[in-house]
Parts: structure tokens; sequence; C-alpha cells
């Protein structure tokens, strides 16, 4: 894992081969210093429920009987998808709270996030979580490991080959060499980080078909930005046109004696 | 000197300057973050300080705003026939001849549509606001609000320039209210008659 060149990398998950032993959910907290937390039994073994502030990632468990396989019991990773076309760095306002790697990851400085969660409401994967002190908390792909030309923690603990990290080019070659037809997140939102050999349909594993970034932020994106840039533009053309074309009021004389 | 007529009072004049500037700070530090211009964030000391500009002046607003209830809430929800004449003649404002406006009151019919669009879209704003600042874990919510703030930022910044145009040079004379809260008893005259005549003056 010396390899620094500038090409995309990506983490390759393979459900099939996930034993659910949590070793990533372990080797992100160890690496990245955060606490455990308390959560509730809610009847799976899934646990934490869903991603925290303090859980960069975590084994989803669904259990999705079939006619043949009455136990069908699905362990799949989910974390930060490092899109490449990322619907929380396309809205963030913030400079420099949201960065692209040169691994291709998107990563985060705490200092220069505000606080405004347009992440989350961008995140085709509801991703984002925000800490205690109101900024941002995901998976940054261990990209301080990644300069020390080491692996991310989650793919180096994991005993079986479930989560890999490499180059995306050739995790995805690799993948269809090994009978994996289509790769989920190859070229969804201009290729995910975060790659997905999936033998069953995404959605038995909690995944949509189709991930997009949520049509109110595009909407945001699209038409409200240059909206107000015209709105104001319009409102100060608008009231020069009229100084000049018209001018300020006038009132008949008369009415004033009158009154 | 002729006689001068007050119409506004000493609070209504430093509140006004209050919402104005609070106003004018969260329009530049909004168009701050919509497009990340890292200019102005510097103007205010970096990412964190400027949010914490944008939502305190935010609730120094729409406190301000609120107050404004007292001056004007009731003027701007009492309409009669001279308003419907108003609408038609639009105020006046879209020809070059000098044309007889319907008899105006304190308020004139578009100063009372303004008045109640921004009291609106000031709650809507601040209310949206407040869910960002604040609410956390509610993925739809802060769509909603995100959403929401923007639309009507949209309309301050289309309806905040024009009031201020429609109340400095388009009518000559208005601005000293801002100011001194007095007008000549003549231009009142002219331009609130029916106010005059309920102070009997």
């Amino acid at each position: 894992m010396t390899n620094r060149t500038n090409k995309r990398k990506a983490i390759l998950v393979t459900p099939e081969v996930c034993i659910g032993c949590r070793g990533c959910q372990t080797a992100c907290k160890a690496w990245n210093q955060l606490p455990g937390m308390k959560t509730k039994n809610t009847g799976t073994m899934q646990n934490p429920p869903d991603l925290e502030p303090v859980d960069y990632n975590m084994i989803r468990y669904s259990e999705v009987p079939s006619e043949t396989n009455p136990v069908r019991w699905l362990f799949v990773s989910r974390r930060c998808m490092h899109c490449d076309d990322a619907g929380c760095m396309r809205i963030c306002p913030a400079p420099g709270a949201l960065f692209r790697t040169k691994e291709g990851a998107v990563a985060f400085d705490k200092d220069k996030c505000i606080g405004c969660k347009l992440c989350v409401a961008g995140c085709p994967f509801d991703v984002p979580r925000y800490d205690k002190d109101g900024k941002i908390a995901k998976c940054h792909l261990c990209y301080d490991r990644l300069a020390e030309g080491m692996q991310p923690a989650c793919t180096k603990t994991c005993p079986t080959g479930a989560l890999r990290f490499g180059d995306r080019d050739q995790l995805i070659a690799q993948a269809k060499q090994a009978g994996y037809g289509k790769i989920y997140g190859e070229a969804d939102l201009g290729g995910l980080g975060t790659i997905f050999a999936f033998k069953d349909a995404p959605k038995l594993y909690g995944y949509a078909d189709k991930p997009n970034i949520p049509e109110s932020v595009i909407f945001w994106h699209n038409v409200l930005k240059p909206l107000a840039v015209i709105g104001l533009g319009g409102a100060l053309a608008g009231a020069l046109l009229h100084y000049v074309a018209i001018g300020p009021h006038k009132d008949d004389d008369e009415e004033v004696k009158k009154s | 000197m002729s006689e001068m007529v007050r119409k506004a009072g000493n609070e209504e004049i430093i509140n006004h300057w209050i919402m104005a500037v609070s106003c004018i700070l969260l329009i530049i530090t909004g168009y701050g973050f919509l497009f990340q211009l890292k200019g102005v964030y510097a103007l205010f000391g970096g990412n964190y300080a400027m949010k914490v500009v944008h939502n305190w002046a935010g609730v120094v607003f729409i406190v301000s705003l609120f107050a404004t209830m007292f001056n004007y809430l009731r003027e701007a929800l009492t309409y009669d026939a001279d308003d419907w004449a108003w609408i038609k003649m639009g105020g006046g404002y879209l020809s070059k001849s000098a044309k007889k406006a319907p008899p105006m009151g304190k308020l004139n019919t578009g100063q009372k549509f303004y008045y109640l669009v921004i009291l609106a879209a000031g709650i809507v704003i601040a209310a949206s606001g407040f869910s960002i600042w604040q609410v956390q874990g509610n993925r739809a919510l802060t769509q909603v609000s995100h959403l929401v703030h923007n639309l009507a930022f949209i309309l301050f910044v289309v309806a905040v320039p024009v009031h201020a145009y429609l109340g400095t040079l388009a009518n000559p004379g208005t601005f000293r209210i801002m100011v001194y809260g007095t007008v000549p008893i003549e231009f009142a005259r002219k331009k609130y008659p029916k106010w005059m005549k309920e102070i009997g003056k």
C-alpha cells in the first residue's frame, strides 16, 4: 500500500463474504478516536442502529428471507460513498469545510464547518452527521492514513476481504472477473468511491436502485441561486430604469389645495 | 420654516434603523454563504464568525420586525375603496405625468402590502433559519428549511432594494421621516390626506 499515484482510490464492499464481525466499526473508532455509545436493542444484531457522529461506518444487518432461503441474512457496510458528483460538496457554503483529497475521498475540516447542515440535506445516502459541537462527522476514507501510504483502518482490519481498498479501476475489474456483473456505484453520481459487488438487488441491502441528489437541493442549486442574483440585479436595474424613464413621484397640485 | 407633522416616533425610527442594518448584514452574509464568497467571509473574520454574525443578526431582525407590529399592523390590515383605486392606477408610479392618486391614510396601499409581505416572509425566513441553526437529526426538516429560507431570501433581495428606492429617490421628501420622523404639513396633506383628517390637521 505505498501507491501514491493520483489515481482514484475506492473501497470495494463484497457483502457475500462479510461475516458481520464489525471489526471495521471497531477499527474505525480506534483510529479516529471515537468514543463508544449507548444504544438500544431493537431486535436485530445491527448496532448501532444507524450512523452516528461517533460511528463513521457500520454494518447493516438485513433479514430478507427468500423462497429458497428462509434465513437469508445480508450484511453490508454503510458509510460515506465519496461520490464523484457529491451533493454535499455541491452545496456546502463554507470554503474548505469539505474538500476532495487526491485519492478522490470527500474529507472535512471541522474548523471550517459552520454547522449549516446543508450536507445533510444534499446527501443522497443520508450519511453526514453532526457532533455535539454542531460540526460535520462522517467517514473521510482515513485520508490521514492514506497520506502515509497506509490503507483505511476498516479495510486493514477486515478479516475476510469483504472490505477491500485499492485503485478503483482495478477493484472494479477484479470484481467483474469474480463474476459480479454489475458493480453498484460504478457509474452512479459520477461514480462512487465506495462500490458494491451485490449478489442480490441493491434494495435488499437497503440501497436505492438509482441514488440521486435530493430534488430540493438540485432546485436550490440550479434555480434559486441564479434567481437570487437575477432578483437583486433586476430590482436595482428596475429602480434605475424607473428613475431615468419615469422619474420621481409627482402629485396633482389641485388635489393638494382641496384637501 | 413651515409647520411640521410628526409621522414616526423616536422608537419607530430607531427600530427601523436596527431592522435596516440587520437586514443588510443578513443579505450580505447570505450572499457570502450562497456563493462561497471568500472575500465576504474574510470581511467578517472567517467561516464561523460569519455564521455567528448571520445567526444573531437574524435574531435582532426578527425581534425588531415583531416590534413593528405595534406601529403598522393595524393600518396594514385596513382597506377601503380608495385602496382598490390605488391598485388600479399602480400608485401612479408607472406614468410619467402627474396623476391624481386616490386619497391615502398614513400608509398607502403599496406600503401596506409591502409590510404584510415582509412580515410574512420575515417570520418564514426566521423560523426556517432557526430550524437550520438549532435542529439536528431531522433530514426532511433540514431540506425544507433550506428551500424555504432561500425562497424567502429571493423575496427579500427583490423587495428590500425596491423599498429603499421608493423611500428615497422615487419619492423626494420621504427619507427625512426615517431620520427626523417629521414632514412639512403641506407635504403630509398631499400624501396622507385621510390620516391628516383623522388627526384634525
